[in-house]
């Protein structure tokens, strides 16, 4: 929060009809227990959204237990010593919703959505597994097998493997909290102890290192008051201190090929480090992300896709999450199949072109304008769902300490200027800023199987 | 100029979605707080109206965010209307739609939509078209109009149609190197033959016969008022759209005769067991798969309470044995897809190469158990809860309530299904679940279709029948 005030006070009036205005109602309370509780009511449709955002993630995972954090996520659904492997899920299904779980490198969620029937149901569930665990041995290698089956399924036996968001960062980073696999290695997960989980359950799923998020239809009074009922009586539990993972912008560009055996069309992910959470740089920086690759009207896509013809398509990352949602070095990625007729080198340059452009004149100011019309939309669209909401709240508060920051970034992306878009071009998206993995097939082995994690995990 | 409406405005309530079925308990520990009373979904309003060239409009006026959903959809429009030697084109005609009209070109387009805050897609299903359309709330008519101009009068310029075409072959090679893409595509012709319902996916041929000149022949056949249905929700009053639906749509007029519906799929087909080689494969990529039932068919509600129970969401017993007992797969799942003629039913899961054999013995044997073993009633409550209650889920959002509505009318289910669904639920009981286990989940009667490492797998298969590796 550091930075933001110097923009709110220089407020822009919106780009959008006062008609398209939504603010959501936001309270928050924190408990003596230092759980931050964040409502926001909505009584369109009897169902609630409910998120706990644990505020660890993988760049906190302990060295030589790559992929960890993970693996804790997966556990914290096979039960507690009052709510054995199995209940957590058939009591979600029972209440008529569905639950999930995401890591993240600075936070780990968990979602559900029921019928308002089963909100305190789940209150109580995700009360009793912030307790305690069942920490049992039998689980912990079930869901070891399950996330080796996921690390296959969405890594070793699927063409590019995810290195846009494994591979980049590794190239892309120095510090072992920014570059290591969040996935994790077979090995690593393996070496996984029942003593490994207890600690990080001590350490970092206590109530003060949570926010607890509900969204739908409940009045802030009951939320409130049900999340003391289950939640105040948990003790605060100590914290270890943060590392410093914080890194600068990279001054020399990073280049790297890769084999894929699964891969049939070459691919490239061209990533840049962003401006740090909360800095005067991020709102725009979010808009340049969108005008580059914010779908068929984009820079990137008319100038890479359509224009030179050399792209299949064009997809934009933020790391994992989202221009809004991180609290260390990020990505701002750029992933693309290209054709087989063309090559890498031709499809940086395109887009070092493309970005040079704005650096140098700013963005066409009709564009500008369309962009930001269309991120005020896409944030309130992202906001409809009722766990979605709960979720980016509880996401928003715990990595700026503040879920009215969803009330004010469409301010913020409203009072984005040209030339606020060139400068963070020319400053964040110079060549030199680059780390690029070009992807190239590799013609499959005839007899033996060549193992195919060697294109995954160079 | 301007053509009155025919029909007056009818309210039709789509009634209440009541969730109640029954208590559910499932709390074995002492102080877990039991689930509170059921409450009861307002009734959605639509506001229906057919214009005078035949085309439906449903209004669904919403308080929500500020921003308006359009969804037109255009039966008769999908893969099933793609000829043999053409699969996939429906999915071309789509991605074509918004590459440039008689008024703008593919960038204009795109920027004009990105100008309202929103975005114009289109995808082919088996049975029809959907042009989907969103935007802010305030730019609700010229989404219309957009969406009017993309329907009724895209231009397939050459250059964009040869770019689409090379893309699309490219895209295609990407597709084919996931195994998903191809035990799907193997799947669908062994559920459905030469039936169109397995026309899913293109072909390097059918890409390349694809022209300009084609497509504008395909448009005028498949696009017509009437049989098509425009749903518009969001922060709007009915009069509103239909003025504005009324200009954009009302002098729209069919072509020639209407499509005629394609014919029922074949209710059985023999079991085919094929192995699909990919050399270096870390897991097994398995499928079972059989015909399935129409939607309109009285099995359609026990059916897909049975495809839940048996693999339909986490707790299903597919996914709770083979990845929270058995720890082989991130996920597995089984069940029903229903469309307008026919239906599938299909299953699968990948697994790592050395379960492949083990996994599909579960398949097998619960599949089996569905359809010979009643299912006990704590189970069924829970199954019952958990369909009324992701339907309710899968509504709250506009853009899911009218998806749910234009899919229902597109699979010929009634405009009043989605309040019926819940109480037709409550019905059902165990013995019809096992009935429709015993016809639809057959272990004897599905296919087989394995994509994966001949080497490791092939072995472990032999228990399931002879399999043959189809050469390309």
């Amino acid at each position: 929060m550091r930075f933001f005030s110097l923009i709110l006070s220089a407020l822009l009036p919106l780009a959008a009809a006062a008609a398209d205005d939504w603010p959501i109602p936001i309270e928050v309370r924190k408990l003596d227990n230092g759980l931050t509780v964040v409502v926001s009511p909505d009584r369109s449709a009897p169902v609630v959204g409910v998120s706990l955002v644990y505020h660890v993630g993988m760049r906190l995972e302990p060295r030589g237990r790559t992929g960890f954090a993970h693996l804790f996520e997966h556990l914290m659904f096979q039960g507690t010593p009052k709510a054995p492997k199995g209940v957590f899920d058939k009591v979600t299904s029972g209440a008529g919703g569905w639950n999930n779980g995401s890591t993240r490198p600075d936070f780990t969620n968990y979602i559900e959505a029921v019928p308002v029937a089963g909100l305190e149901t789940m209150l109580w569930l995700e009360a009793d597994r912030m307790k305690t665990l069942d920490f049992n041995p039998e689980t912990l290698k079930n869901q070891q097998d399950v996330v080796k089956e996921e690390i296959r399924v969405n890594v070793k036996n699927s063409p590019y493997g995810g290195f846009m968001w494994i591979d980049i960062n590794q190239l892309a980073f120095d510090k072992w909290e920014n570059n290591h696999d969040g996935y994790g290695s077979f090995e690593d997960l393996d070496r996984a102890s029942l003593d490994d989980v207890r600690s990080f359950h001590r350490d970092f799923y206590g109530p003060n290192n949570a926010v607890l998020s509900i969204a739908g239809d409940v009045t802030p009074a009951r939320a409130f008051a049900l999340a003391q009922k289950y939640f105040g009586g948990i003790p605060k539990r100590a914290v270890p201190p943060r590392t410093d993972f914080s890194e600068a912008l990279l001054e020399t560009p990073r280049r790297l090929t890769q084999p894929d055996a699964l891969a049939q069309v070459p691919a490239l992910a061209a990533g840049w480090r962003m401006p740090d959470r909360g800095s005067p740089d991020q709102a725009p920086m979010a808009v340049l992300g969108e005008l580059l690759t914010g779908g068929n009207a984009s820079t990137l896509y008319q100038g890479l896709v359509k224009g030179r013809e050399i792209a299949l398509g064009i997809e934009g990352l933020y790391g994992l999450t989202s221009p809004w949602e991180y609290a260390g070095p990020t990505l701002f990625t750029v992933f693309a199949m290209y054709k087989p007729n063309s090559n890498a080198d031709a499809v940086l340059a395109a887009m070092d072109e493309e970005i040079a452009k704005i650096a140098k004149a700013g963005p066409d100011t009709a564009a500008l304008q369309r962009v930001k019309t269309r991120m005020l939309a896409d944030w309130y669209n992202g906001l409809e769902g009722f766990v979605e909401r709960a979720d980016t709240l509880a996401r928003l508060q715990t990595l700026w300490g503040d879920a009215g920051v969803a009330r004010r970034i469409p301010q913020w992306i409203a009072a984005v200027s040209a030339a606020d878009v060139q400068r963070v071009a020319a400053r964040y998206l110079a060549p030199q800023r680059r780390a690029a993995i070009d992807r190239q097939p590799q013609p499959a082995a005839p007899i033996a199987p060549p193992a195919a994690a060697s294109g995954a995990k160079p | 100029m301007k053509r009155p409406l025919t029909s007056s405005a009818l309210c039709a309530a789509v009634a209440v979605l009541a969730l109640a079925t029954g208590p559910a308990r499932a709390a074995p520990a002492s102080d877990m707080p039991p689930f509170g009373a059921d409450k009861p979904l307002p009734p959605l309003k639509v506001v229906r109206q057919t214009l005078p060239n035949g085309l439906q409009l449903w209004v669904l006026p919403r308080n929500g965010p500020p921003r308006v959903d359009a969804l037109l959809v255009l039966r008769g429009a999908g893969n099933a209307a793609d000829a043999a030697d053409r699969p996939g084109q429906a999915g071309l005609l789509a991605e074509m739609l918004s590459e440039g009209t008689q008024q703008r070109d593919a960038r204009a387009l795109a920027e004009a939509v990105q100008a309202l805050g929103g975005n114009l897609g289109a995808a082919a299903a088996a049975d029809g078209m959907l042009l989907s359309a969103n935007a802010l709330a305030s730019k609700a008519e010229a989404l219309l109009k957009l969406l009017a101009e993309v329907a009724r009068q895209p231009s397939f310029p050459e250059k964009e149609v040869a770019l689409v075409r090379e893309n699309a072959l490219q895209s295609l090679k990407a597709a084919q190197a996931t195994p998903g893409f191809r035990a799907d595509g193997a799947l669908q012709r062994a559920i459905f033959g030469d039936h169109p319902y397995g026309r899913t996916q293109p072909t390097e041929a059918s890409i390349n016969a694809t022209t300009a000149e084609g497509l504008r022949a395909e448009h005028a056949r498949r696009f017509r008022p009437d049989r098509a249905l425009l749903i518009v929700a969001g922060r709007v009053t009915p009069a509103q759209v239909q003025g504005w639906v009324r200009a954009a749509f009302g002098d729209w007029k069919a072509q020639g005769d209407a499509l005629p519906e394609p014919p029922a799929p074949a209710a059985s087909a023999t079991p085919q067991r094929l192995l699909l080689e990919r050399p270096g494969s870390v897991q097994a990529t398995v499928r079972l798969g059989r015909p399935g039932a129409p939607a309109r068919t009285p099995d359609y509600v026990a059916l897909r309470l049975a495809s839940t129970v048996l693999g339909g969401g986490f707790t299903s017993r597919i996914n709770l044995n083979l990845r929270e007992e058995k720890g082989y797969t991130y996920g597995a799942s089984a069940g029903a897809r229903s469309f307008r003629q026919g239906g599938s039913i299909v299953g699968g899961a990948d697994v790592r190469n050395e379960v492949t054999g083990a996994a599909l013995q579960e398949f097998v044997a619960e599949y089996r158990r569905i359809g010979s073993e009643l299912v006990p009633a704590d189970e069924l409550t829970l199954n019952k809860r958990y369909l009324a209650g992701t339907t309710l889920l899968g509504i709250q959002q506009q853009a899911g309530l009218v998806g749910t509505l234009a899919r229902n009318w597109l699979i010929g289910l009634p405009p009043g299904f989605l309040g019926e669904f819940v109480p037709r639920l409550q019905r059902v009981g165990a013995e019809q679940v096992r009935a429709m286990g015993a016809k639809y989940f057959a272990p004897e009667t599905q296919s087989i279709v394995v994509v994966g490492d001949k080497a490791a797998v092939a072995e472990q298969l032999k228990a399931f029948g002879d399999f043959v590796t189809p050469t390309k």
